[in-house]
């Protein structure tokens, strides 16, 4: 697909183009699902700032980019990758390049767990690998991730075998290139945790070079029975970056899944999380830091879908605004008729550090059965003076009590990243941005 | 060490200090006493630099130095400390992390050498068993879920590590038991020195039956309305602040 992606019957175009030229190893059933795709992108056309899921973060800019598809990675030199790696050692790893697996930046081979890039399984017309591709997501659920569906290039296609209890995490690091400039990426996972399976998770997105690229992406997480993931995922892309990135959950029985997301880059970052519980005794826990700065968009979707009794979910996000930065939390919490006993508390709390900064922040539960504990609470706030006094007082000045406050305040949730060596990188990251900020207060 | 001359001060357009006049020697620790209302805790912030005060007259000088030109930051470079009546909490900041901080941006400021994190753990345990504040508490969030006892206690701690030149204790008896008192007490006598000055805010005398004062002060409208010995403070624990009013009144 070399089509620009200004409208959508370019999109299309492009789209159709782009299976047309697949080779025939691209199984028949996944053709399929690609021309389903490219219907539902049809009857959905791209997201329009009219519809009220996209009100607040206009997709205008983004189409009109231009960006092209490409299926070409950028050279990177192997000390550039290593030196964005974890610290510790890992179960196994996976390094994308603009979009695109590179074998031998990565390490995969785990004991009990079948790890394969989606490009080499689609060439293998693999089909008990890629079986539940699209069994979350379904053809999408707006025209962006139809659109990742009908185009899909690579990712990681990951299956923790029944019983395993990974010691180590599995790194997912994304890396764009120079290269990546003025490209559409489209990576697409799919991780699968058998039962009883137990696995922590690092998805990172990261920029070597400060390029305009589009990074649409999506992402399917299957937890079977007693499975129990930590998804650490953290976006770091460029600040002239457009990330969209779409998080399709499907929690079985007994099955705990932990996400803990940061968005700090990006001039446009939208995260769709989207869960869905299968049956009862499922855990759902969600937290989440976004920082945004003059120019800078971050966008968090949730929706939590409670469709069995007896389930559990939280969601704790925090932003960090300065600057004319600006956000949006839209956190939907559907507790179905027949959903008893279920457990459901969202919080959103965000700290403006600017009189232009701007949050649009929207708690939504709807509670159609009787017998449940809901909760949900939204704040936005300044620093306090009383506790910006109280560091003065002790002779630190009113750059470092801001830094201090503004770290206090997202400690709670760098606390969640278990991983030690993404926490302080994480943490170091965030210090500076808000140094930055300082600077940039008058 | 300390010198007001003549401070008056509005809030919100209200005159609140009226015009006080104290003189505070290296080693000394004045009692500023007085019924609610009367200016004390006031008294305190300006000398720490709050906002929120409009000087209208007069001045204060530390050790020669016009405190009313700094900021809070710098004054508490030059050795000024307020331990507070209710001190702030400070949920994610970490205890050691704010101490080291604080004691860090001091130093600076007078020219010394930071603290590496050895050598201020050495520190701050140290300073921590003398006022008898729990390690544990160190790796908390400052303040967060504390008790009275435990706040007061860990200003009396970020006293110790600072050495200031002035220590202003607002209220610090507001809130404890008797056995709390006795060991913020305690953590205080230890931090007397002759190079420091200390004033000791408070309305009831029960905290001067520990911490004894040299000179005690009484505040009323705005003024200091009576100097005295630490006599000056028993007397009123046993005939109330009516009476001195009635006098001045009169």
């Amino acid at each position: 697909m070399n089509g620009r992606t200004t409208n959508i019957s370019e999109a299309l175009m492009g789209a159709q183009g782009y299976i047309n030229s697949l080779p025939a190893g691209d199984g028949l059933w996944l053709a399929e699902q690609r021309r389903a795709a490219i219907d539902r992108l049809f009857d959905l056309g791209l997201p329009q700032s009219r519809q009220e899921a996209w009100r607040y973060s206009d997709v205008q800019g983004l189409l009109e980019q231009g960006f092209v598809t490409s299926d070409e990675a950028g050279e990177v030199a192997g000390d550039e990758v290593r030196a964005h790696l974890l610290k510790e050692p890992v179960a196994a790893r996976l390094v994308f390049v603009d979009g695109l697996f590179q074998a031998a930046l990565s390490e995969i081979n785990a004991q009990g767990v079948s790890i394969s890039s989606l490009r080499g399984a689609m060439a293998k017309a693999d089909k008990t690998a890629l079986e539940a591709l699209g069994s979350l997501s379904g053809a999408g659920r707006h025209g962006f991730a139809a659109l990742n569906l009908a185009t899909m290039q690579d990712g990681a296609v990951i299956r923790v075998e029944a019983g395993n209890k990974l010691g180590q995490p599995i790194e997912l690091l994304h890396l764009a290139s120079r290269n990546a400039a003025g490209r559409s990426l489209r990576p697409r996972h799919l991780i699968i945790l058998e039962t009883d399976a137990e696995a922590s998770l690092v998805e990172r997105y990261l920029a070597l070079d400060e390029t305009s690229y589009f990074n649409n992406l999506v992402c399917e997480i299957v937890l079977q029975e007693g499975a129990s993931l930590l998804h650490q995922r953290v976006q770091q892309e460029s600040r002239q970056a457009y990330h969209l990135s779409d998080l399709y959950l499907g929690l079985a029985a007994d099955s705990h899944y932990r996400g803990v997301n940061a968005s700090l880059g990006g001039i446009w970052s939208r995260t769709n999380i989207n869960n869905h519980f299968k049956a009862s005794g499922a855990v759902c826990e969600l937290d989440g830091l976004y920082l945004v700065d003059d120019e800078q968009l971050a966008d968090y979707h949730l929706d939590i879908d409670h469709a069995v009794p007896g389930c559990e979910s939280r969601e704790n996000f925090k932003g960090i605004l300065s600057g004319r930065g600006r956000a949006v939390f839209d956190g939907r919490i559907l507790v179905r008729q027949q959903a008893q006993k279920s457990n459901a508390h969202l919080s959103n709390a965000n700290l403006m550090l600017s009189r232009q900064a701007e949050i649009d922040t929207k708690p939504q539960l709807e509670i159609l059965a009787d017998d449940v504990q809901c909760s949900h609470g939204t704040t936005v706030g300044q620093l306090d003076p009383q506790a910006l006094f109280y560091l003065r007082s002790r002779g630190l000045n009113e750059d470092q009590a801001r830094r201090l406050l503004c770290m206090g305040f997202a400690q709670e949730i760098l606390d969640r990243f278990e991983t030690e060596s993404l926490r302080e990188t994480l943490s170091e990251s965030i210090h500076a941005r808000i140094e930055a900020s300082n600077s940039n207060m008058i | 060490m300390l010198s007001i001359k003549n401070l008056k001060a509005n809030v919100e357009g209200k005159e609140i200090l009226k015009g006080i006049d104290l003189e505070v020697k290296a080693g000394e620790v004045h009692a500023i006493m007085g019924p609610n209302g009367s200016g004390k805790s006031t008294l305190a912030h300006i000398l720490s630099g709050r906002d929120g005060y409009e000087i209208t007259d007069g001045s204060i000088q530390l050790q020669g130095e016009d405190l009313l030109e700094l900021a809070t930051e710098e004054r508490a470079h030059k050795g000024v400390f307020l331990a507070m009546q209710y001190p702030v909490e400070l949920p994610g900041v970490n205890n050691m992390t704010f101490l080291r901080e604080s004691l860090n941006a001091v130093r600076k400021a007078r020219g010394q050498e930071e603290l590496d994190a050895v050598s201020f753990m050495k520190l701050v345990r140290e300073k921590a068993r003398q006022v008898q504040l729990d390690e544990k508490l160190l790796k908390r969030s400052v303040n967060a879920g504390f008790s009275g006892g435990e706040k007061k206690r860990n200003e009396i701690l970020q006293m110790a590590v600072l050495e200031p030149t002035l220590a202003i204790l607002d209220e610090t008896d507001s809130g404890l038991d008797i056995d709390a008192l006795r060991t913020v007490a305690d953590g205080v006598n230890m931090l007397r020195s002759p190079d420091r000055a200390m004033l000791v805010v408070t309305h009831y005398q029960r905290l001067l039956d520990y911490i004894q004062p040299d000179h005690v002060h009484v505040l009323a409208g705005g003024r200091i309305i009576r100097s005295g010995g630490k006599e000056l403070a028993l007397e009123l624990e046993e005939r109330g602040y009516g009476w001195l009013l009635e006098e001045v009144a009169a």
